[in-house]
């Protein structure tokens, strides 16, 4: 993980360093004793998750459960919200050309144009699956609203609302990303979880995000492709173990 | 290139890496002349900040020359001499417009573990750990800078590299803690940490026209610094009960600002028992941050005055007095740097003579010495204030 030699096989931003990050600040606050008589179930949760995190061992996946039970849970409603400092008709204006959303999604592939109200969207789940879907807006208020679900076959079946208002004290505007998604166990269930893994909520919310760099920095910021010492192993020129010992 | 890798805890090396690239148009490559070690750097160093990965180049104080520029770079030239801000604004979000550059919106390409953690992510910062942004440090020959217009300034001609190097992080995160405190004519401001970011605190809150300045450390060459140079009364935290001392020295009242320049690996002059908890319990992974300053500040302040807080602290602490805090009315402000808001301002100090920061380097040794740098600059041995390394 983050300490190890074989620290390359995470990447950034990887499910595996968010999780002991935030085990190690939630797990902060609880008890201790239990983990280290090697018993999860002994009251300390909080000080396990805390130790998981630290040393970097994966968390066993009951425990996940019992500790993270967000993270497992599938919602069929999922909303994420950002304030991005450009007026509202930008927005609206970005957001109609659909051609556009394919940067906010990086499943996405393609999104054709079929007719005025009507696109056909080719996305691709972990493994490189292909999820197909045609979709249909059904409400458009200027510069306020948009609405789409998608048509019958669908491979992931859906609608979805965004809505633009504006942001009090001249922040600009505020955005609300709706989706509900069909229940899973069907075949969209299936493709939901294909697509989105086990956090659509995360997904929304980092859409909006990339919408928001976009527009107001016109840039993506990104670490990938900088020096590191990861790339070039066994070349040192000068080295110290134990700076303090 | 040579570059400083972080490679686990207490173990640093200068390594090959490869040369950085544009990676965005509004970036800059910058060929670096000078690099700092900061004390914030120690608490990656020791393991204290969760999100380093094996490989990560550190540094985020430094100076250099503009070797190239992406197509959308509009305000520096090739051949510039200048300093980057260490924490990173886009220019562009309500925060950066508002100048709450370490606040932006867009500058942390890896914001879900400030999320995580924090309820939201702030900006990204140059060789501080992924939560941070994930940003390659200046402990390296070259540095690739983002949003360059926004974060690169040209050093005026009268002001020498041993002096601007400091105005990327120490400086303005002094100035930062001494503005936060709001220091009126009269003021008593006491600054916990006499290092680097502690000096320039005091030097600021005396051009803010506060009338006494207290130093509080317990190394004598800082403590000596800090009066000779900064021109603050000190005391020694180790010798004298801190809370009796300032007590003593303002007719009971307190500070009326104190400022935190120390952050979450205090060591506690008052209380053996409670420094011994703390560091158990950081020890143990049980509690992040030490607060024994917190909680030091918090009892000497006097009513209704300020703490300023500019000293990193990562997570959580316990044993918080709040009570004291809210029954005394206390102002609490806080936070890092905002350096873009500063530098223009402390350039024609430094042109004017009322700063001089130059006096923090006390050690200047090339790149591939950077390991037992940062070894003295932690044992603070040789009278050591700050390394800086020249590539
Ligand atoms: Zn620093
Ligand atoms: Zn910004």
């Amino acid at each position: 993980m983050t300490r190890g030699r074989d620290g390359g096989r995470r990447l950034e931003g990887s499910a595996g360093t968010l999780e002991r990050w935030a085990a190690i600040l939630g797990g902060t606050a609880l008890g201790f004793a239990g983990a280290r008589r090697g018993s999860w179930a002994l009251g300390a949760l909080g000080g396990g998750l805390f130790l998981a995190g630290a040393a970097g061992v994966p968390l066993s996946s009951p425990l996940r459960q019992a500790a993270l039970p967000a993270m497992r849970r599938e919602p069929t409603t999922t909303q994420a919200n950002v304030t991005i400092a450009v007026p509202a008709e930008k927005l609206f204006r970005h957001w109609r050309n659909v051609r556009h959303l394919a940067a906010l999604f990086p499943h996405l592939d393609a999104v054709e144009i079929l007719s005025d109200t009507e696109s056909r969207w080719k996305a691709h789940g972990p493994g490189g699956v292909p999820v197909v879907w045609n979709s249909r807006l059904d409400k458009i208020r200027e510069n306020e609203l948009i609405t789409w679900h998608t048509l019958e076959g669908a491979d992931l079946p859906h609608r979805g609302t965004v809505l633009f208002r504006p942001a009090p004290g001249g922040r600009g505007t505020e955005v609300s990303l709706t989706l509900a998604y069909h229940p899973p166990g069907g075949v969209g269930g299936n493709a939901v979880s294909r697509l989105f893994g086990a956090a659509p909520e995360q997904q929304a919310r980092e859409a909006l995000r990339r919408l928001k760099r976009i527009m107001e920095v016109g840039e993506l910021p990104t670490i990938k492709g900088q020096p590191s010492g990861r790339a070039e192993r066994g070349r040192v020129t000068s080295k110290l173990r134990e700076v303090t010992g | 290139m040579r570059a400083l890798c972080w490679n686990g805890v207490n173990d640093l090396r200068v390594e090959r890496v490869p040369d950085p690239t544009i990676l965005g148009p509004q970036d800059a490559i910058i060929k670096v002349s000078l690099s700092s070690v900061c004390g914030s750097d120690l608490h990656l160093i020791g393991g204290y900040v969760p999100t380093m990965r094996a490989g990560d180049i550190i540094g985020h104080e430094f100076l250099g020359e503009v070797v190239e520029k992406g197509p959308e770079v509009t305000r520096l030239n090739r051949g510039d001499r200048v300093i980057t801000v260490s924490i990173i604004g886009c220019g562009k979000c309500w925060h950066c417009q508002h100048e709450e550059f370490s606040l932006c919106d867009n500058s942390n390409p890896q914001p879900a573990f400030e999320e995580a953690a924090y309820g939201h992510c702030t900006a990204g910062i140059f060789g501080y750990s992924h939560a941070f942004g994930g940003y390659a440090g200046s402990h390296a020959e070259y540095i690739r800078v983002p949003f360059a217009d926004t974060n690169c300034f040209r050093v005026p001609e009268g002001v020498t590299d041993e002096q601007a190097v400091f105005v990327s992080d120490a400086v303005p995160t002094g100035y930062m803690a001494a503005d936060m405190g709001n220091i009126k004519p009269g003021d008593v401001v006491a600054v916990w940490g006499c290092g680097g970011v502690g000096q320039m605190a005091m030097k600021s809150a005396f051009l803010m026209g506060a009338e006494r300045v207290i130093g509080i450390d317990r190394f004598p060459d800082r403590l000596r610094a800090a009066q000779m140079k900064a021109g603050a009364e000190t005391l020694d935290y180790s010798r004298v009960d801190i809370y009796d001392a300032l007590l003593a020295m303002t007719g009971g009242r307190g500070p009326d600002v104190c400022i935190d320049a120390v952050g979450m690996e205090a060591d506690s002059g008052a209380s053996a028992i409670e420094d011994l908890y703390d560091r158990s319990k950081q020890a143990l992974r049980l509690e992040n941050d030490r607060p024994a300053v917190l909680r030091q500040m918090i009892q000497c302040c006097r009513k209704g005055g300020t703490l300023s807080i500019v000293g990193v602290y990562g997570g959580l602490i316990d044993k918080f007095p709040m009570g004291a805090a809210m029954n005394k009315a206390l102002t609490f402000r806080m936070g890092q740097q905002h350096g873009q808001r500063y530098v223009k301002r402390l350039f024609e100090h430094i042109e004017k003579g009322d700063l001089d920061p130059a006096y923090l380097l006390t050690h200047k040794w090339a790149l591939d010495d950077a390991p037992r740098g940062y070894r003295m600059f932690k044992e603070k041995a040789d009278d050591c204030m700050r390394v800086v390394f020249a590539p």
